[in-house]
């Protein structure tokens, strides 16, 4: 494997990002229907990339080593000198991001009309950020998970922008500021990194922390790092940003945002908690993650309790999930991590298909729980989705949700921290209790009016399509957990 | 042969097929659905013979290795008895829903959820994957919060939104333990568990101990944890709040003897029975606190549902009476009986609402006459509850005293509440008297003569299930010698 087939699909995706621009600009002179032209397009540029995912995961699963490393000093990419690393973790994410992606990019095209002006960018930047989280998940050196991580930010504050709103610049503004502040945190921990170990490749720094008779400046890099990515990631008490941005964004970026950006973020945490700081007799983090963990899935679930408009619950509920998520990074267990890799895909797909049917209830006018009242009736499949969304996220079985907290609930169990499982499942039970305010709204009150609504035919596929896969998987999870079988190899014994 | 599996997927089979033929005839959906719960009884059925013999049956498939789970299905005499009063309410339930729902919306959505409802109940019997059973015990409670809240009474959705956070919030203990049980295991499957659980540490096992049975009791609806349970079961339409009070509690009780008692507590090989008086004290409080609700309430379900607390309290009190064989036998027997009888006396008592219009007991009265037919079901049942010789549950309650009287033995600390348990059956008795006389004897206080029997299927469906109570208290037998079957050996 070289450098090119690993960053292949980004090309892919980068390359006709560029030409979807003048693309649809010449699509929309012509008599051909732009939505349709998009589809196509769309279904397009992913399969080709799909070919090159599927050729790394083949050539991956294919031979004995547990990790692949591919450094570009012997190319001509030399004087950049990036490693990239393929390994299960990577693998799988990619795996994910390429199919909950497609279906948020589908909704996306469905949802935003392609006869608007400006929506030829807003495609072009769904798939330059698919692009870039997909090179952000492959980095194999501190530098080049900062540029492509970078990449993925930016592209997203733009989605956030989209609708130049008022409110969506403001927010857009927001999250630039904070994400600009993350960087810098970033920055300044590596090139503490880089002064001291000499490298910023993720095996050189892991074994000089190990080696080294002194980490104290190491460790203090080391924080800048995980402090920028945890602002990024959203983790309470730097969360301000999160859902100012996923309620003023146009709603399929929210799904978008959610499901690809979001996910992409925790794996970034993930992979320097997890991969490189993994000697806990160094520096014993534990602790103080599951504080962190407690706080922010607690935060999250009591603010989104309080929201009365639909769509902020939901992006508090992204707040939620990295608690749950850093619930099982703090267990350093196998079960953890598998269930924490798990997660994500679960989550990329549940938060996707609770905004996507929030999209359609706001496009009809529905905005906040009492506009809700009584569309069970009026919106049957819409409601229907939502409610598989609603029993997923709270753990209810049948659905891919309940797996994904049962594992990571579990693997924090034979801990030094295991109170953070009860501090989980109450959470989980809080949970449950907001979204069943939900449902009670959209089945239990009596409707406003008796004025018939047509459900959006075509916006439906794409959500039913998520809510097959959440269920299969949630019957089924051992297609998704048998790729899983060789994450553990990083972990301490 | 794949017996169990077959008798567990007809169900789910059914969901598109009930839905589909629904949308043309709502009568001709649930006698599919009664059809296919008929048929998954006579497969499990087959299977009495090789459980008498063998003590138990076991079918294993493919599933998630990675979790330490397979797809596991297995009887043994209790789950099979179970099982089998299951499958019995459920048809009985589904017959009665065609009159009894016919001016009701949506109805081939009410036959889909029954049948998703019934892979539920009958799975959680069915199983000894911890996973799988957590999969139905769930499957026990959406569906339900659905059909609650859509078919049922006033401010339904009101009474579901407390049943589904109760019973989810009890059912998360449970996931607890589930979990501690798989890192300290490596496995899910309980009888692999219990061997290497009888290594671990007591101390830790405690804790899987309290979580569980805490958990459990919520479903039990054990005082003081029973908030939801009457007015769950006053909302529900009568068959739900038949099966709920049938089956689902009940599933309560026999996940506590199953895993909480049978897994973990047999495992930790105490030297003392705090626990077990713990639990006994539980029982008598919730025997007690449920019949003089029960005696004090005018709302003809509440009443029943009162009942159902009652009922409760006495099986967590031969539960208690762990390990000894003839109070596990009550236990379970009157697990049996109390699902069926419990079924009928519900059944009937939402025949008498259709038929009159009126909840409250004090509005009605002479009803005998009038609703020949579901007097003497009702009869059948409410004499049973009350644990009147013949029927049924006087059997199983005479079980369980004569296993008090042997823990006592042993253990004189059992002595207090085997009386106080005696004296709640009085009560029990009271209740039901009450009922059956301000409900059916009592000359009315406004006569009405537009009241008659229900319609063909209510009445087919409450004999039916009649019938099956009074052959559960002439012929016990069966039952007894399976429960045997499994007392023998565990």
């Amino acid at each position: 494997m070289n450098i090119i087939d690993v960053l292949f699909p980004t090309i892919v995706f980068t390359v006709c990002s560029l030409a979807t621009v003048p693309l649809l600009r010449f699509v929309r002179k012509t008599k051909i229907d732009p939505q349709r032209f998009m589809v196509a397009w769309m279904v397009l540029v992913f399969s080709l990339a799909a070919v090159g995912v599927f050729r790394i995961a083949t050539e991956y699963f294919g031979q004995s080593q547990s990790f692949i490393r591919i450094s570009s000093a012997d190319t001509i990419l030399a004087p950049l000198s990036s490693t990239f690393l393929v390994d299960t973790v990577s693998v799988y994410m990619v795996i994910a991001y390429m199919i909950v992606g497609s279906i948020a990019s589908l909704y996306g095209v469905l949802h935003v009309s392609a006869k608007e002006n400006l929506s030829e960018r807003y495609y072009a930047l769904l798939l330059m950020v698919t692009g870039a989280v997909i090179a952000t998940t492959f980095s194999g050196d501190f530098l080049t998970l900062f540029i492509f991580w970078e990449a993925t930010a930016s592209g997203a504050c733009f989605l956030v922008a989209y609708r130049k709103s008022k409110e969506s610049l403001e927010s857009a503004m927001k999250y630039l500021v904070m994400v600009i502040i993350a960087s810098g945190f970033i920055l300044y921990g590596l090139s503490l990194i880089y002064g001291i170990t000499g490298s910023l490749n993720f095996w050189v720094v892991k074994e000089h922390l190990v080696t080294t008779s002194n980490p104290q400046l190491l460790l203090v890099a080391f924080a800048f790092l995980v402090a920028g990515y945890s602002i990024e990631t959203a983790i309470v008490p730097f969360h301000m940003w999160m859902p100012d941005a996923y309620t003023a964004a146009p709603d399929s970026a929210s799904a978008f945002l959610s499901s690809i950006v979001d996910q992409g973020s925790y794996y970034v945490l993930l992979r320097v908690l997890l991969f490189i700081l993994t000697p806990t007799a160094v520096v014993d983090w534990r602790f103080t993650v599951a504080i962190f963990s407690a706080l922010t899935m607690t935060v999250g679930n009591l603010f989104a309790l309080a929201q009365t408009n639909v769509k902020r619950m939901i992006s508090y509920v992204c707040i939620a999930d990295i608690g749950y998520n850093l619930i099982a990074i703090t267990s350093l267990t196998s079960i953890g991590l598998q269930g924490n890799l798990f997660f994500f895909f679960v989550a990329a797909m549940e938060t996707g298909l609770a905004f996507m049917t929030i999209g359609v209830f706001r496009r009809m006018g529905f905005e906040t729980l009492e506009d809700m009242s009584g569309l069970g009736r009026k919106m049957p499949l819409t409601s229907l989705a939502f409610v598989c969304a609603a029993l997923s996220f709270s753990g209810v079985p049948l659905f891919a949700g309940f797996i994904a907290k049962y594992m990571v609930f579990t693997s924090v169990l034979q801990s030094s921290v295991a109170w953070l499982a009860l501090v989980g499942v109450s959470n989980s039970v809080l949970q449950s209790a907001y979204f069943l305010r939900v449902i009670h709204h959209l089945f239990a009150k009596a409707p406003k009016d008796d004025i018939p609504i047509i459900e959006p035919k075509k916006l439906l596929v794409p959500i039913y399509l998520l809510v097959i896969l959440i269920v299969v998987l949630g019957l089924f999870p051992s297609l998704a957990l048998d790729l899983l079988s060789g994450a553990a190899t990083f972990l301490p014994t | 042969m794949q017996t169990l599996l077959i008798a567990l997927m007809l169900p789910a089979l059914a969901i598109p097929v009930v839905y589909g033929v629904g949308k043309k005839s709502a009568k001709a959906a649930a006698l599919i659905l009664a059809l296919l719960s008929i048929v998954s009884l006579c497969l499990i059925v087959t299977l009495i013979p090789t459980v008498l013999n063998e003590g138990q049956y076991i079918e294993s498939y493919y599933w998630i290795p990675s979790l330490g789970s397979a797809f596991t299905l297995f009887v043994d005499g209790i789950s099979l008895s179970l099982a089998i009063v299951t499958l019995i309410l459920v048809a009985a339930c589904t017959v009665y829903s065609i009159n009894y729902m016919e001016d009701k919306k949506s109805l081939p959505e009410y036959y889909a959820l029954m049948s998703l409802l019934t892979i539920g109940l009958v799975g959680v019997f069915i199983t000894s994957n911890l996973l799988l059973f957590y999969f139905c015990w769930e499957l026990m409670l959406v569906p339900t919060y659905f059909i609650i809240g859509g078919w049922g009474y006033k401010d339904s959705f009101r009474a579901a939104f407390k049943f589904f956070i109760f019973t989810h919030a009890g059912a998360i203990f449970v996931l607890l333990g589930i979990g501690a049980i798989y890192m300290l295991t490596g496995t899910l499957d309980i009888f692999e568990a219990q061997a290497i659980l009888v290594t671990v540490d007591p101390g830790i096992l405690q804790w899987v101990l309290i979580s569980f049975t805490a958990g459990f009791a919520v479903k039990m609806a054990i005082v003081p944890l029973h908030m939801w349970l009457p007015d769950a079961h006053g909302e529900a339409p009568a068959p739900m709040s038949a099966l709920l009070s049938g089956v689902i509690i009940g599933a309560g009780g026999y996940a506590i003897l199953r895993i909480a008692l049978g897994t973990v507590y047999s495992a930790m090989a105490p030297t003392s029975n705090e626990f077990l008086l713990v639990l006994s004290f539980f029982g008598v409080l919730s025997a007690f606190y449920g019949s003089f609700l029960a005696l004090a309430e005018t709302d003809i379900k509440r009443i029943i549902a009162y009942s159902s607390i009652s009922h409760m309290g006495y099986i967590l009190f031969a539960f208690s009476l762990f390990p000894v064989a003839e109070g596990i036998t009550g236990g379970v027997l009157h697990l049996v009986n109390h699902a069926a009888s419990k079924g009928l006396l519900f059944l009937t008592a939402g025949a008498v609402m259709h038929q009159t219009g009126v909840r409250n007991i004090k509005d009605m009265g002479g009803l005998a006459s009038k609703m020949p037919l579901t007097a003497i079901a009702s009869a059948i049942a409410a004499f049973s509850i009350g644990g009147i010789p013949p029927f049924a549950c006087f059997i199983s309650e005479f079980h369980i005293f004569v296993g008090a009287v042997t823990a006592a033995g042993v253990d004189s600390s059992y002595y207090l509440p085997t009386v106080l348990m005696l004296v709640a059956t009085v009560f029990s008795l009271a209740y039901v008297l009450r009922y059956f006389w301000k409900v059916f004897l009592e000359a009315p206080k406004t006569p009405r003569n537009d009241i008659k029997d229900p319609h063909i299927f209510i009445t087919v469906s409450m004999i039916a299930l009649a019938a099956f109570v009074v052959i559960l208290g002439i012929y016990p037998g069966i039952f007894i010698d399976l429960i045997h079957a499994f007392t023998s050996i565990g």
